[in-house]
């Protein structure tokens, strides 16, 4: 049921390469996090979501220092190497230094234009109002140059509706992880979501009715081992969902940002869209990289270890990422006087072996299983 | 360090802010990032702490690794800010310099030095349930606008509100135009005082700067701030009539970029003295010199001219613009070459400035070199390493 995912996400460049061509819209990479891709599809481009890879980094190292996270490296690499030739754009959001810097990193390396989505982090709201409009505007113009084509309002209408159909068929999967734990293998899940970064929406939405039609179908497997949330930025590299597959944990639930974090997000409101894309970026789920005090972290993380059933949090930190790390300490806190068990392990995308994380997971499942 | 009358001042200053800070009973204190506009608090009698500068001490004084293990104890990584966690250490042990901080009622952070400030006084603001106001200052990647500025100056009349709300009463505009004259004197002292540099030999040099940086980033808006510049600058301006320098032969001048390593300023300053070799500028202490841009009478809007200064930070730039600065201060005080310190603590400043080096050394024909190090933390910090690089550096620039 899972196989036609996994062609996707093991066939990455063959998967974007025939899609360019089938569609002949130029390929906009979106960097981490939060872009609203239906302006890339409105404008007629093809967005690809760039949360990272597994290359060897070896290129990389003459341009961003090893303290720079994975994501930013392993991406960057990816143009180094000639692995994104295919790409004609990037998009960026203001989600970190990191990544303002890395715009200004790519902006001197290669010819590609860039666009940025610059996130207003203040609570002045008339301010945040009228800036991020500025934003927008500068966003479409720069779309628009890029694939030659103006942004219509039926163009973005339909593209809001097509992205949000991905994002709802999405949750469905989370609600049947919620309610029956084990009837997916956390990895099949994963690669399910994963397959949404590289496809067309379209193409994607018609995988993911498929995939319903077929798991509706399933009888519940059941499961033993204990139910975590997991809580991180990237839920990459997939290796870890096999390691949690075997020692039989059912993931639950997520609040990564390129999991829950964004599939959450209803379809985006295109009447009004500078209030559409504040409620997009904003809203629903919190974010380490979003300042945001009326959706605080805590009361989220909470609520959502206790909906979902679970019996702790595995915090899935990727290296060097700060605002996941400043957060961490408190929210730890906050869950162990809730009572709920929580452990950490560091993870970085190209990473090769993976005994010491299988051993603290195994580690922390016997706690939980007393 | 150059021996400078003035400093005993500025340390007589410095005690007696911070024991004002620790023993006021009547004035709020703010918890405030360095590049953040304080004249908003002195304007209504607010005392301003800086935890960088507490950390950078911490770090001088040889405390920072106690704290920083202390704050890694409680959880936090050692990933992140090294002033961040030396203040979260220093918070946790009531260790460090006159026994931590006084607490905070609130908090102004401001983006320009770096997004990473909004986590670090989130973690503050939770753990003192204290309000927190930013003022967001976004990242000039195609230079200044009227968009960034109308949205700072929003911002800036939101803080006025924020303030006044606080303190139950209106904001004092009148005082406030006079801290902000006061501010713009001090930033213009500070940058004509750094620009003595340009004489040669250099009558001082950048590890004295950072020094002396204390009164510009804490003081920014008060009297005492502008008279003790101006007794700097005299002392600074005698030596340089007189040509006196800061280190007994200089054969070298070369840009630092970035902040100091402020655990190693005695053996980088003899390192340095003995390769002839004078630091001569620094784009970190430079920054408050710019901060001088804003006019102060009421009819030239001194609302825009102070969010366009505040958004116009080098560290805030885009690489176009710090490049053609970085050529500028080379050709302007006759440097040999530059130094860029890679600090894994400050992403804002390093991330892609292997590039920077690049670009600028063949912009220029001048050598550069970066060097791995951390503003704070001595754990991840190789003398054999930087020293090493840094030689080769220094022979290179005799070469050319």
């Amino acid at each position: 049921m899972f196989e036609p995912f996994y062609e996707v996400i093991n066939n990455v460049s063959k998967t974007v390469l025939k899609y360019e061509k089938e569609q002949g819209r130029p390929v906009v990479g979106v960097m981490p996090a939060y872009f609203p891709m239906e302006l890339i599809d409105a404008a007629g481009g093809y967005a690809v979501q760039l949360w990272g890879n597994n290359l060897p980094l070896g290129k990389v190292d003459g341009y961003l220092q090893t303290y720079c996270c994975s994501v930013a490296r392993s991406v960057l690499e990816l143009e180094l190497v000639g692995g994104a030739e295919m790409v004609k754009a990037y998009a960026f959001t203001s989600l970190c230094d990191t990544l303002i810097n890395l715009r200004e990193v790519y902006k001197r390396l290669f010819p590609k234009p860039t666009l940025e989505i610059s996130i207003p982090m203040t609570q002045t709201r008339a301010a945040r109002r009228s800036y991020l409009k500025s934003v927008i505007q500068s966003v479409v113009e720069g779309l628009e140059k890029v694939t030659r084509q103006k942004i219509r309002g039926d163009a973005l209408a339909e593209a809001a509706r097509i992205r949000g159909r991905s994002r709802e068929l999405q949750r469905g999967l989370y609600k049947m992880r919620r309610q029956r734990p084990g009837l997916i293998k956390n990895k099949d899940f994963y690669a399910a979501i994963k397959t949404g970064f590289f496809l067309p929406p379209i193409v994607y939405n018609e995988m993911l009715e498929t995939l319903h039609l077929g798991l509706d179908g399933l009888e519940d497997r059941g499961s033993k081992g204990p139910k975590l949330v997991i809580s991180g930025l990237v839920f990459d590299p997939m290796e870890i969902y096999g390691i949690l597959d075997e020692l039989g944990v059912a993931v639950v639930d997520d609040d990564f940002a390129n999991g829950w974090r964004t599939v959450s997000k209803d379809e985006l409101r295109v009447g009004d869209l500078v209030e559409g894309v504040t409620e997009f970026i904003f809203n629903p789920a919190p974010c380490c990289c979003i300042y945001n005090p009326d959706n605080d972290r805590h009361p989220y993380l909470v609520d959502k270890v206790k909906d979902a059933g679970a019996d702790g949090v595995l915090f899935w930190y990727i290296k060097f990422c700060e605002p996941d790390a400043f957060d961490r300490p408190q929210l730890m806190e906050r869950l162990r006087e809730e009572s709920i068990p929580s452990v950490t392990i560091d993870v970085e995308l190209s990473m090769t072996s993976f005994d010491a994380i299988k051993t603290r997971v195994n580690a922390f499942c016997e706690i939980l299983e007393g | 360090m150059t021996e400078f009358k003035a400093f005993s001042k500025m340390k007589e200053l410095m005690t007696n802010y911070y024991i004002e800070a620790k023993t006021t009973k009547e004035k709020p204190i703010a918890w405030i990032t360095s590049g953040a506009p304080v004249e908003f608090l002195f304007a209504m009698d607010i005392i301003p702490i800086y935890p960088e500068n507490y950390a950078a001490m911490c770090a001088a004084n040889h405390q920072s690794v106690e704290l920083m293990e202390a704050a890694e104890e409680a959880g936090f990584s050692q990933d992140i800010c090294a002033y961040a966690r030396t203040d979260f250490g220093a918070d946790l042990t009531q260790g460090g310099p006159a026994g931590g901080l006084p607490p905070p009622h609130f908090l102004v952070c401001s983006t320009n030095i770096c997004k990473t400030v909004i986590k670090w006084y989130e973690v503050v603001a939770r753990k003192y349930n204290v309000p927190l106001f930013i003022v967001d200052t976004p990242f000039l990647h195609e230079g200044l606008n009227k968009d960034l500025i109308d949205y700072t100056v929003r911002q800036l009349k939101d803080l006025e509100n924020f303030l006044s709300e606080f303190m139950g009463r209106p904001f004092d505009r009148e005082r406030f135009y006079k801290v902000l004259a006061l501010s713009q004197e001090a930033a213009e002292q500070w940058k004509k005082m750094l620009y003595l540099g340009k004489t040669m030999p250099s009558p001082f040099n950048s590890l004295d700067s950072f020094i002396h940086l204390g009164p510009i980033v804490t003081l920014r808006g008060t009297k005492e701030c502008v008279d003790y510049y101006k007794l700097l600058y005299k002392e600074v301006a005698e030596r340089a009539e007189k040509k006196i320098g800061s280190i007994p032969e200089e054969k070298y001048r070369v840009l630092w970029d970035n902040l100091p390593v402020w655990f190693k300023m005695r053996r980088l300053e003899r390192f340095f003295e003995e390769k002839k070799c004078t630091l001569v500028v620094t784009t970190y202490a430079n920054s408050w010199g710019g901060l001088g841009n804003h006019q102060t009478e009421a009819e030239n809007d001194p609302y825009e001219l102070l969010a366009a200064s505040y958004l116009n930070v080098y560290i805030n730039w885009g690489f176009e613009e710090r490049i053609k600065y970085l050529a500028q201060l080379i050709e302007e005080f006759s440097l040999t070459g530059f130094i860029m310190h890679s600090n894994r603590s400050c992403k804002p400043y390093s991330v892609g400035m292997y590039r920077l080096q690049e670009e600028l050394s063949r912009l220029t024909g001048r050598p550069g070199v970066v060097i791995e190090a951390d503003q704070n933390d001595p754990r991840v910090y190789s003398d054999a390493q930087v020293e090493t690089r840094l030689e080769a550096f220094i022979e290179s620039m005799g070469s050319n």
